[in-house]
């Protein structure tokens, strides 16, 4: 080892000492400027960089494009985000550090652990609304979480819209039998229990649950269930892509019809992609108009022309979508809020949140939404068909 | 320049803190400590906080796995016991004060049935029996739901002292440092005694202790119950500080990132606990701030294109201490130390 010396010791204490307090001119500058801060702690390395680092694209790009037609009632907005590498502990000491240092009043968070571990600060600090990719069925509770948000269905919900559709699909009086198959993981359990709930009232037979881990496993006993059960639909959930792929060749080389149906973060094109031949047919339930959607509306094509500057086109993605909407809704909350004169509070803004109805997204869903229930409780049911995705239903409202 | 230390009498030899300068240090430490939440912001104080944890339940692998070399790959779920331990105890109404050993205990007693086939086992083939009891446990925790609340979790409400909440990273802070200084001098007294000395024997060499007239089966489950108590007690701070109990958080990784604190700090060493678990919670956040500086100097998308580079050069600092110092940053403190204390002389 090399001989400490004292000088070159002292040194780099004043050294780092120095690049330390670069942030306070920074901070208080901020202060001064009128700026609104958005906070984010999105998750662009970790095991959901997958989806991260377009989420995290989205809502940069958005912020940049309002700053650029004069921001939000004569303010700039000034997006501060650090990665989270989607671990609890991390995300959660990424919102202290900019709630400590920018006093955002919105919050861009990154899963379901670290919503619910900040739950209880955000009724405490009363000064921050949240929202992030989670979309865990407990979260949208205006009651137990005020200040949480979600820019999409429930998990329950697009389980919902999924049993929806097989109920639609019915050709006589018996309803089409589904199976259900989740990972064993809290997102994978999270919405079976209202799931099975709401094919009783539909009076669709579930003849099969199976659960298993997440990614690679072997599915070959499973697959010989499903066949015994004779399933029409297969609903997976909890999972991004394997064991799905492996689930729909071994269905296929055992002769099953039933098809194979998804959640929203499988039905992003790029991992529907990553399954190949076993993904043809594949149904799944996707909030959002796809990029490549044929149906030409505005906020898709800003998102098209915004997105298309940036490098590795990550606009062409969902997650860039959501990262732009959760930018629209943070605009309409700010909106509303300073629009009636009123002090970027919680409870304000919650209000704000809660008072948008009827609200025109520009396409990106193809009906008006609300977020009352600080949820967004529509989807839509989308067909893998050969090398794209295109609508196979109309735009369901659930709830 | 200091040359050594005087003892006049046993008592002063026994005394854990033995020179003047120690005890002003450590007098100016727990000053610090006490006013830290106060200077420090919220940021600062909750990682001081999750600090606090991590070194109490690093320091209960510490004594299982560096003092008594039984390694362990379940401890997080050791944490986990604890910590629904709180949950539990919370909604029975029993207050922190007591639900704390309560998790402690109830961990503790786990960590005996775990530890039982380390009588026959030890090394690698025990690590992985620990393994085993990581996912059982997780199993339990999934599955107990009328306990554990499955795989949503479980809500833990804030600590409350007659009524005053200890609620928000200040407050907790409160409840976290004391019990982490404690616990630490606690473990650092451990090894001054029969006990703490026989765990040293067993791990030099297991078969020279029975012949010492060291019970094995007893001072091995005593090792495991002492270091399983402190992970429960780490557990169920955790609890009152994430406010939140779900299997999730108490995985493998967990259970990994504290044999890498121990190990980088350096194995068998109080020191070392603290330095390797101040490592491990520090430098992720260290390096964080690094990828910020680089976009406030105009690096634009340094989060982007540097955020994957940081879990590398993460990485890559733990490979490097365990090349260049295999003994752990403990053992770099201690040369540094000495160095200053041997100045202007080289050692």
């Amino acid at each position: 080892m090399t001989p400490i010396d004292r000088r070159r010791f002292l040194g780099s204490g004043a050294a780092a000492a120095g690049l330390a307090s670069l942030g306070l001119p920074l901070r208080s500058a901020l202060a001064q400027s009128g700026e609104i801060v958005i906070g984010a702690a999105p998750p662009i390395t970790g095991v959901f960089a997958f989806a991260g680092a377009g989420l995290h694209a989205g809502l940069g790009d958005w912020v940049e494009w309002k700053n650029g037609q004069g921001g939000i009632a004569g303010r700039k907005l000034r997006y501060v985000a650090e990665d989270s590498s989607y671990k609890v502990d991390q995300s959660v000491a990424i919102f202290k550090k900019i709630v400590a240092q920018y006093k955002p009043p919105l919050f861009y968070g990154d899963s379901t652990g670290w919503a619910k571990a900040i739950a209880p600060e955000l009724s405490q600090l009363g000064s921050v609304l949240a929202t992030g990719p989670s979309f865990a069925s407990d979260l949208a509770d205006p009651a137990k979480a005020p200040y949480y948000f979600m820019p999409g269905p429930t998990y329950s919900g697009q389980i919902e819209v999924l049993l929806e559709y097989v109920s639609r699909s019915a050709a006589g009086a018996a309803k089409p039998a589904v199976a259900f198959v989740y990972s064993d993981t809290e997102f994978g359990r999270d919405p079976i229990a209202s799931g099975k709930a709401k094919a009783a009232k539909l009076g669709i037979p579930v003849v099969l649950e199976v659960v298993t881990k997440p990614g690679a496993v072997d599915v070959s006993a499973e697959v010989i269930k499903l066949r015994r059960a004779k399933p029409d639909f297969v609903i997976f959930h909890g999972y991004v892509l394997a064991p799905i792929p492996e689930f729909m060749r071994q269905m296929r080389d055992a002769g099953m019809n039933a098809r194979g149906m998804g959640t929203i973060y499988t039905m992003d094109k790029t991992t529907i992609d990553q399954m190949g031949a076993a993904g043809a047919g594949f149904l799944g339930v996707m909030p959002y108009r796809y990029s490549f959607d044929t149906e030409k509306t505005p906020t898709m094509a800003l998102i098209r022309e915004v997105g298309s500057r940036k490098p590795n086109n990550p606009w062409q993605t969902t997650f860039y979508t959501q990262g732009w909407l959760v930018g629209m809704i943070f605009e309409q909350v700010l909106g509303r809020t300073l629009g009636a004169k009123k002090e970027l509070t919680g409870p304000n803004m919650k209000a704000a949140l809660e008072s948008i109805g009827k609200w025109d997204t520009g396409g990106i869903f193809g009906v008006p939404i609300a977020l009352k229930t600080h949820s967004i409780p529509v989807g839509r049911v989308y067909l893998v068909k050969g090398s794209t995705i295109v609508p196979n239903s109309d735009w369901i409202t659930i709830g | 320049m200091r040359i050594g230390d005087f003892h006049a009498s046993y008592r002063h030899d026994e005394a854990l803190f033995d020179t003047r300068a120690q005890r002003v240090w450590l007098g100016l430490l727990l000053a610090a400590l006490a006013a830290f939440p106060f200077v420090g912001g919220s940021y600062l104080t909750y990682l001081a906080c999750l600090l606090g944890i991590h070194l109490i339940a690093a320091a209960g692998l510490n004594v299982m796995t560096g003092y008594t070399g039984l390694i362990s790959l379940g401890h997080a779920a050791f944490m986990g016991v604890g910590c629904y331990a709180v949950a539990v105890a919370e909604r029975a109404g029993i207050p922190f004060f007591l639900a704390l050993p309560l998790a402690g205990a109830a961990s503790a007693a786990i960590g005996l049935v775990v530890g039982i086939p380390s009588l026959r086992i030890k090394g690698l083939y025990f690590a992985v029996a620990t393994l085993a009891a990581q996912f059982v446990l997780g199993f339990v925790f999934r599955e107990w739901e009328s306990v554990t609340g499955g795989v949503r979790g479980a809500n833990v409400p804030a600590a409350s002292l007659f009524g005053f909440e200890l609620a928000g990273d200040r407050r907790v802070y409160f409840l976290i440092a004391p019990l982490a200084v404690l616990m630490l001098l606690g473990a650092r007294n451990l090894f001054r005694t029969r006990v703490g000395r026989a765990f040293i024997a067993i791990r030099d060499r297991d078969i020279s202790a029975e012949v010492l007239g060291i019970s094995l089966f007893r001072y091995k489950l005593a090792a495991f119950a002492i270091g399983s108590f402190y992970a429960g007690v780490a557990g169920g701070l955790w609890g009152y500080f994430f406010r939140v109990a779900t299997p999730e958080l108490f995985g493998l990784p967990l259970s990994v990132f504290y044999l890498a604190a121990i190990i980088v700090g350096g194995l068998g060493s109080i020191l070392g606990t603290i330095l390797g678990a101040t490592f491990m919670t520090l430098i992720p956040e260290f390096l964080r701030a690094l990828v910020g500086w680089a976009e406030a100097f105009g690096l634009e998308q340094a989060g982007v294109y540097l955020a994957p580079l940081r879990q590398v050069v993460f990485g890559l600092l733990i490979v490097g201490f365990l090349v260049f110092e295999p003994h752990g940053l403990a053992e770099m403190w201690r040369r540094t130390r000495r160095f200053f204390h041997l100045w202007p002389f080289r050692t």
